[in-house]
């Protein structure tokens, strides 16, 4: 059991379930009981999880993350990614994620992620938006082209 | 009986075949990946499927489910990585004899194991699963809050290592659920003002961030920039000499039944079937020290052992509408797409399509043995070559595509992201996933149940226990929740 995760972890479910409970004091009827019978039971679980770190006599180290470094970098491009989808359209956010994400992580060979890059999101083309029509966010450049 | 007719010729159509044959390769070729998984993958099909024939996006989930399970032991024959949890127990005897210069015997062992436990386990799912639906008839409101609590608490308790943090997960689910309006009172609940919320959060954008970014994130971390050589790679083609088949059966008939077994019960999944087939197997040889040598018998037990849990996982999750495990629960949320109400009334309105499904999972079995010959084996081991870091990238941009033509809406993005670093936290925290997405699916079911109830008995609870049927129901799982929680406290009074 690693004691600090556990105890914090308890602790958060403990608040949400408290938090949950008594925003359901506010809906009528049985509508309201059931919400606030499972956030007290998610408060008391995660007190039992709580309280159980803090009497556990051992304290096994448990990592949150492999290699915290790529973890950040991967997380802070896919919210980039995220961010860029709308305002620059789906097909350059995702040209861009295809070319940076890798890069970022330490991938050096260009010529193979160009190519990479390319055949794959020619693939998504053809069987989203060609076979299957799914309407994906505009490209930025359409809009101004026509507006041009 | 007499739907399976129906439910037959609906499958043997161009669309339904298409799409079995199509997923089970693309099910082979996801299980042959290290780090990609069934789950994920059907997590992300599930989005694109929503204009296709519901038993069209079924053969998509059946195929891919059956071939993966397989493609799973592709790199865990040739270089000892399991493509998927469950094929670890194939690393045991298939990289042995793949260090023998034997990974195609091995890989056709497998091939075949495979496509016989996955046809055993979908005999199973047709013959067991209409029996238990009759069951259902004869429930009302409080039998059904009990099955949806029965369910979730045995996943909860069985899914992880701790039973309180899978109960937790499934109160968890079980609040998600009751977000958005109240269906018998009409008032909104846990909406925060914001109009998106209103019909609660989309349980397939949870999902698909749930089960899919957390994979993504492990693979960014990994950081695999080279991918395998081709000389790790190589295949010799080697024939079955006569009557070496035969002396597969009976490993085949054991851990079918194992398979089976594990499969009906809540909360266990594939890689326990394939252990516990592999124990039976070392257990009955009169050579259990040739196991994890490279026995074939070893590589036999296991992937019939795995695949033989695949459809049976189904016999809960289509006749009482409790999901066995994750896949089952994404079959549930399947239907739900199409507008399908799961729970124990799904096999009486919907048999042709219920039946459907149970046909699909036989014949993508019987699949295997075609896409997963040594030809094919060669092809789909070439995959490896991919770096791992060029995965990252194009996961995430199937997952925003799978998510965004949802709705149409960017907020469904970042609810995705959101839920996606939830569940990379929570699963290092040892909290399982799969009772968050039970409680999901069957919080609405097992409220409106419960209240359903409260209402023919003019609010007395007493109702939900004095019927016999949810009396043994309540009490079955009280024991499922009680249970773990008595054996702990047994093992430190011990200490």
């Amino acid at each position: 059991m690693e004691k600090r995760q556990d105890l914090l972890t308890g602790l958060i479910f403990t608040g949400l379930g408290l938090a949950a409970a008594w925003m359901a004091r506010s809906y009528s009827g049985a509508g309201g009981t059931y919400p606030m019978v499972l956030g007290l039971a998610l408060a008391i679980f995660g007190g039992v999880i709580a309280l159980r770190s803090v009497r556990a006599k051992v304290n096994a180290v448990r990592p949150l993350s492999e290699a915290p470094r790529n973890l950040f970098l991967a997380t802070v491009v896919a919210t980039g990614y995220i961010a860029l989808v709308m305002p620059l359209g789906f097909f350059t956010a995702s040209v861009l994620l295809m070319l940076v994400m890798p890069v970022v992580l330490g991938f050096r060979q260009p010529v193979y992620l160009v190519l990479m890059a390319l055949v794959f999101m020619a693939l998504v083309w053809v069987v989203f938006s060609a076979v299957l029509e799914k309407p994906l966010p505009p490209e930025f450049w359409s809009t101004l082209w026509r507006e041009a | 009986m007499g739907f399976f007719v129906d439910a037959t010729t609906a499958v043997f159509a161009v669309g339904p075949l298409l799409a079995m044959f199509g997923a089970t390769l693309l099910g082979v070729l996801i299980g042959a990946l290290p780090g990609l998984n069934p789950v994920m993958a059907i997590a992300l099909l599930l989005p694109l499927t929503y204009s296709m024939e519901p038993l069209v996006a079924l053969a998509m989930v059946a195929g891919i489910y059956n071939g993966s399970m397989y493609g799973g032991a592709i790199p865990a024959i040739l270089l000892r990585i399991p493509g998927t949890p469950a094929s670890i127990a194939t690393t045991f005897d298939g990289f042995p004899m793949a260090e023998r210069g034997e990974a195609a015997k091995a890989l056709k062992v497998a091939c075949w194991s495979s496509a016989i436990g996955g046809i055993a386990s979908a005999v199973a799912l047709m013959t067991m699963g209409p029996l238990l639906a009759r069951v259902t008839l004869f429930f009302g409101p409080a039998e059904y809050f009990w099955i949806a609590m029965f369910g979730m608490a045995s996943v909860g308790v069985m899914v992880g290592s701790d039973a309180v943090k899978g109960i937790l997960a499934a109160t968890l689910g079980l609040l998600i659920g009751t977000m958005g309006i109240d269906s018998l009172s009409g008032q909104p609940r846990f909406t925060f003002g914001q109009t998106w919320l209103l019909g609660g959060p989309d349980l397939i954008v949870v999902l698909v961030g749930l089960y899919a970014l957390p994979p993504v994130l492990q693979l960014a971390e990994k950081c695999d920039l080279r991918g395998l050589s081709s000389a790790q790679l190589r295949l010799e083609s080697v024939p079955f000499a006569k009557g070496e088949l035969r002396g597969f059966v009976p490993t085949w008939l054991r851990s079918s039944f194992i398979g089976i077994g594990v499969g009906i019960l809540p909360g266990a999944g594939g890689n326990i079937a394939a252990f516990l087939s592999y124990n039976a197997a070392r257990n009955a040889s009169d050579e259990p020290e040739t196991f994890g040598k490279g026995n074939p018998q070893g590589v036999a037990a296991a992937e019939c052992g795995n695949n033989a849990d695949n459809a049976a996982s189904m016999i809960p999750a289509l006749s009482l509408g409790i999901p066995g495990n994750v896949v089952a629960a994404l079959v549930l949320s399947a239907l739900t797409i199409h507008g399908l109400q799961p729970g124990p009334q799904l096999f009486h309105q919907n048999p042709v399509l219920v039946g459907g499904f149970m046909v699909e999972m036989l014949l993508t079995s019987v699949l295997i043995l075609l896409v997963g010959g040594v030809t094919a084996t060669r092809m789909f081991a070439q995959i490896q070559r991919l770096p791992g870091v060029l995965l990252v990238p194009s996961i995430l941009v199937l997952m925003c595509v799978g998510v965004y033509v949802i709705n149409g809406r960017p907020i469904d993005l970042w609810v995705m992201l959101l839920a996606g670093l939830a569940g990379y936290v929570l699963e290092k925290v040892n909290i399982p996933l799969a009772p968050i997405i039970l409680g999901m699916i069957l919080g609405p079911m097992a409220e409106q149940s419960v209240r359903r109830a409260l209402l023919i008995s003019r609010g007395d609870p007493t109702e939900l226990l004095t019927r016999p049927l949810s009396a043994v129901l309540a009490f079955a799982t009280l024991g499922m929740i009680v249970w773990p929680m008595l054996k702990l406290l047994r093992g430190k009074r011990k200490l």
